[in-house]
């Protein structure tokens, strides 16, 4: 039983190392003087795919970005009643899936309601 | 699968959606009331169509179909018709989501049916949180700050507890390894226990199933959300939290402790007495901060604090009681429904006259008496009877309530009880005093409409009925009381 | 060693109390939900962990936490959604300036 964590503490060790070793190596390579360290503002300007950076991190987000993610908690977890009535589909038979029928078409209310109430419109 | 004895709660969540849908494609927004009072309605007939039948079980045994169940089920439909009549006024100032606030009255009545028809622990949770989710949206529903400081002291304490609860329903199903309400008894029956300290973790799921329970009746330490709440949400909202909430709570209170942990002798003893200290505790803090309270909301609030103090003298009773007994069940039933009355008629009242004064403060409701003496009669008759003062409602419950306690050894809470209701005259009379003998700020009428002069009449009826002719009602809690055993 | 029930029964109640603390002790109202959503993470603990030890043919424990997390969920919406109003109305979600009504 505890060589089995052995290996967990192992891969720790490994995660470790890699993490820090990679972190360590430009400060090492510049050290011995392989790599220049000649530093101007475009060097040291924040890189973002390649774009000019607009504006700070820390902006207020679009109250949308709320509706949509409470739309998505209140929904996506639902699936997880799918998985089991999937699972056991011939054995739960027809009431089963009339009982799947309803249970959706409650959540397609859901829905339509909160396009009905242009939530998911971007104004 | 006996589908039929699912209508009433069928019927309901259809027409809720239905109340939903509707809300979106018509104008007329008149109409919405009129479809969730018919859903009301229908439930109700479906109910009462099953009514006295033989106790059935459906869904392997997860909802119980007996007359305890139906005699809830009736109460909460008419307390919900009684709410959408009273609410018609005051929703009708909203411009927007008037459709919401009927379909959530009418999805958390449905998760009271459900409350009290329940008979397994997972079902038990997604009841009470079907229910309690629904509350936390409509107490928020105002747009004024208070509204929403209400709602979210009202969700944040909400959550704790019904995790508390989940933690107690944890233990009790890892120490049984059942979820059904029958099948645990047997389990706990089965261990053959000798005491308290023979099993402490199950003891101690049995506490933590209390303290969560505990917080939907309002019972004392859990009571802190209870004066806030009240005052900040929409007044219709909080006549509905105050009486179908806490029936609800005490519908699965009963169930639960009944039917699980009714046996061995000593377990019933024992949390009938955590019941009858929590009661004792409850009624004096209630009543004692209820008298410098100034706004009539949080006076309420805190009466209603007492009420569950009273109500739980009951669930003493029937902890004490022997279970073939039925006195301390069917009289709380008979307060239960005698309560729902009473406070609904007092909140309908006060609707009217804040819809006029646009204030719940007791100083401005000086001259009541005067300016509107229907609504002021009304709002006394349902004072007298929160006092428990004949002839209304209040006290033949109080005395239905208290000589069953005193038949199972309960004097001393009896004694308690009765002091406290002398404490709590004082501050509900001085509201009838401010109404009759106060000077009045204006002339001015205060005007109502039908619906809500409906609502008042039919509280009101009901509260005199109940206490002049309480006989037939007290039978029918007899019928209700016998709950079904698996 | 083995791991046993025992040991995911303190692992949930060490949770569930780090959880409990934090919602009483803690000012920021999402923090406080959060705090909310550990405790019921620490009672599935709980469950599936009697489920495995006390009744390992059957999944009661299993089902039963399905449930609690999609209840759990609704919860958060719900108070996500109220505390995005609060913070419209007073621009804070520091629980103790939440405080128009008191005794």
């Amino acid at each position: 039983m505890l060589a089995n964590y052995g290996y967990i503490g192992l891969l720790l060790v490994v995660a470790i190392f890699f993490a820090v070793t990679t972190l360590l190596l430009p400060l090492f390579l510049r050290f011995i003087h392989i790599v220049p360290h000649k530093p101007n503002p475009i060097k040291s300007s924040t890189y973002e795919c390649g774009m000019e950076t607009i504006g700070k991190a820390w902006v207020q987000f679009n109250f949308r970005y709320y509706f949509y993610a409470l739309m998505f908690i209140a929904l996506d977890v639902l699936v997880v009643f799918l998985y089991p009535w999937a699972v056991e589909l011939r054995k739960l038979g027809l009431f089963g899936f009339i009982g799947m029928l309803v249970f959706t078409f409650i959540i397609v209310v859901g829905y339509i309601y909160a396009w009905r109430k242009k939530v998911l419109e971007w104004k | 699968m006996n589908l039929e004895l699912f209508l009433p709660e069928l019927t309901l969540a259809a027409f809720a959606i239905i109340v939903i849908l509707l809300d979106l494609v018509i104008q007329r927004k008149g109409w919405l009331v009129v479809v969730s009072l018919a859903g009301v309605v229908v439930a109700a007939g479906f109910t009462i169509i099953m009514w006295g039948g033989s106790s059935q079980a459906i869904f392997n045994n997860m909802l119980a179909v007996d007359n305890f169940a139906l005699f809830f089920k009736l109460l909460f439909l008419a307390i919900a018709a009684l709410v959408i009549l009273a609410s018609v006024d005051y929703v009708s100032k909203f411009t927007r989501f008037q459709g919401e606030y009927h379909a959530l009255v009418l999805l958390s009545a449905l998760g009271m049916m459900l409350m009290a028809a329940t008979a397994e622990l997972i079902s038990i949770y997604i009841a009470l949180e079907l229910t309690s989710i629904s509350l936390y949206v409509l107490v928020g529903f105002l747009k004024d700050p208070k509204s929403t400081e209400a709602s979210l002291k009202y969700l944040l304490l909400g959550a704790v507890a019904s995790a508390v609860l989940l933690f107690g329903m944890a233990l009790v199903f890892g120490f049984t390894g059942k979820t059904q309400l029958g099948e645990i008894a047997q389990a706990i029956q089965a261990l053959s226990l000798s005491g308290v300290l023979a099993s402490p973790g199950l003891i101690l799921g049995i506490v933590l199933m209390i303290a969560g329970f505990g917080f939907k009746i309002a019972a004392v330490p859990f009571h802190m959300w209870v004066p806030d709440v009240y005052e900040g949400a929409p007044t219709p909202i909080t006549a509905y939290l105050s009486v179908a909430s806490k029936a609800a709570g005490f519908a699965i209170i009963l169930r639960v402790f009944y039917s699980a942990f009714g046996l061995p002798q000593w377990l019933s003893l024992d949390w009938g007495m955590l019941f009858a200290v929590l009661a004792a505790i409850g009624m004096t803090l209630g009543n004692v901060v209820a008298i410098p309270q100034t706004n009539i909301k949080r006076m309420l609030g805190y009466s209603s604090i007492a009420q569950a103090g009273y109500l739980m003298v009951g669930l003493a009773t029937v902890g004490f009681s022997p279970a073939a007994d039925i006195v301390g069940r069917s009289s709380l039933l008979f307060f239960l429904a005698s309560y729902a009355l009473t406070n609904l008629g007092a909140f309908t009242a006060i609707i009217a006259i804040s819809n006029k004064l646009d204030s719940d403060l007791i100083q401005d409701y000086s001259g009541m008496g005067k300016r509107a003496p229907l609504l002021a009669l009304a709002l006394t008759l349902c004072l007298i009877s929160l006092i428990g003062l004949p002839p209304a409602a209040g006290f033949m419950a109080k005395f239905y309530i208290f000589s069953g306690a005193v038949q199972h050894g309960l004097l001393w809470l009896v004694v308690i009880a009765v002091i406290n209701s002398v404490i709590s005259a004082y501050y509900y009379l001085r509201v009838v005093k401010v109404m009759w003998l106060g000077e009045p700020a204006s002339e001015e009428k205060v005007p109502s409409s039908g619906a809500l002069r409906l609502a008042l009449s039919l509280s009101c009826l009901g509260v005199l009925l109940l206490g002049i002719i309480p006989g037939y009602i007290m039978k029918l809690a007899e019928v209700a009381a016998k709950m079904f055993v698996f | 060693m083995a791991v046993g029930l025992e040991h995911y029964l303190i692992l949930s109640a060490v949770l569930f109390s780090i959880g409990l603390y934090g919602a009483l002790a803690k000012r920021n109202a999402i923090i406080i939900l959060m705090c909310i959503e550990l405790m019921l993470n620490a009672v599935n603990i709980a469950m599936v962990a009697f489920s495995r030890y006390i009744v390992p043919l059957l999944l009661t424990g299993q089902v039963f936490v399905i449930f609690i997390m999609v209840v759990a969920a609704a919860e958060a919406a719900v108070g996500l959604a109220i505390i995005i109003s609060i913070y419209r109305s007073r621009e804070t979600i520091d629980a103790t300036k939440i405080d128009l009504m008191k005794w």
